[in-house]
């Protein structure tokens, strides 16, 4: 009861994050980004797990459009990321998307006459995705979403920019399967890709996927950068 | 200043927050769209083949 209660808060303050995401893309407005970390909605503890769930993602206004994050939004991320660090037998989307928050920290956050606020940084392997299938390669890329940023290099970007045919592939076979969130994600990769086919019809899709799937703000975050990634250029 | 029972309380929702089950999803299961749909697609894509095929054919049971 107690653990079906807390994941309900947790989904529930994921989603507000994420809708503050958006409104924070669409408006350029960082302040609307960090809202739901900085009302008081949420405890601390579960504000910082939302975060830790929305990963990079999080700070993509802040990337994307180059506007800096609040300072106790930047905090709450840096929480999050020493809080919820990766376990020993993690599985490897857990691992590189906590890599990917400790990469947005060094892109938004370094102190101003310090070293980055993170000093690791190392690369973890992609290996788990060498010879994936491409509904399974699909699956773990739109998990990993965050990853998926214009000028950005990672292991996990190589092994996508290889697959350009299997991730349009899962997108299909994403929108038709009713899988919204998967969809998007794999439509945001999409976008940063060469050799996507002409044939898959990629912005008529995402706006498929919009009209149908667009009301949840984790669905909506995903477009939105697919949006803005094409004329982004980060700082 | 948070009370006791507070941040026990807090203390307690962290510890049964299952973070990695919500960072690695299992795929759901599938759910394919009808027809209505796909003739609702073909208007929006003006005239371009996006996902108009037919759903794959499923084994069927018996």
């Amino acid at each position: 009861m107690e653990q079906s209660s807390t994941s309900a808060l947790l989904q529930g303050t994921v989603l507000d994050l994420a809708s503050d995401v958006v409104s924070a893309l669409r408006s350029g407005d960082h302040v609307r980004a960090g809202s739901t970390l900085t009302g008081g909605g949420a405890g601390e503890g579960v504000a910082r797990a939302a975060v830790r769930v929305l990963g990079a993602d999080t700070l993509l206004p802040s990337v994307l459009l180059g506007v800096p994050p609040g300072p106790g939004q930047l905090a709450v991320f840096k929480d999050a990321v020493a809080a919820h660090p990766p376990r020993d037998d993690a599985a490897p989307a857990v691992v590189w998307s906590h890599w990917a928050m400790t990469r947005a920290l060094r892109r938004t956050g370094p102190s101003p006459d310090g070293p980055p606020s993170d000093g690791t940084g190392a690369e973890p392997d992609a290996r788990w995705l060498d010879g994936a299938g491409w509904q399974f390669l699909t699956h773990q890329l739109a998990v990993l979403a965050p990853l998926a940023l214009p000028g950005e290099e990672c292991a996990v970007t190589r092994v996508a920019r290889g697959r350009p045919v299997d991730v349009a592939r899962g997108f299909v076979r994403a929108v038709r399967r009713r899988d919204w969130q998967q969809a998007a994600g794999a439509g945001r990769w999409l976008t940063l890709l060469d050799g996507v086919p002409d044939t898959l019809g990629l912005e008529a899709g995402l706006d498929f996927v919009r009209l149908m799937g667009g009301s949840d703000p984790r669905v909506a975050l995903q477009l939105e950068a697919a949006r803005l990634m094409p004329a982004a250029v980060l700082l | 200043m948070p009370s006791k029972d507070k941040v026990l309380e807090e203390v307690t929702r962290t510890e049964n927050i299952d973070i990695d089950a919500a960072l690695d999803p299992a795929e759901p299961d599938g759910v394919f769209r009808d027809s209505r749909e796909c003739a609702a697609l073909a208007l929006q894509s003006g005239g371009t083949n996006l996902l108009l095929s037919p759903p794959t054919p499923r084994p069927k049971k018996g």
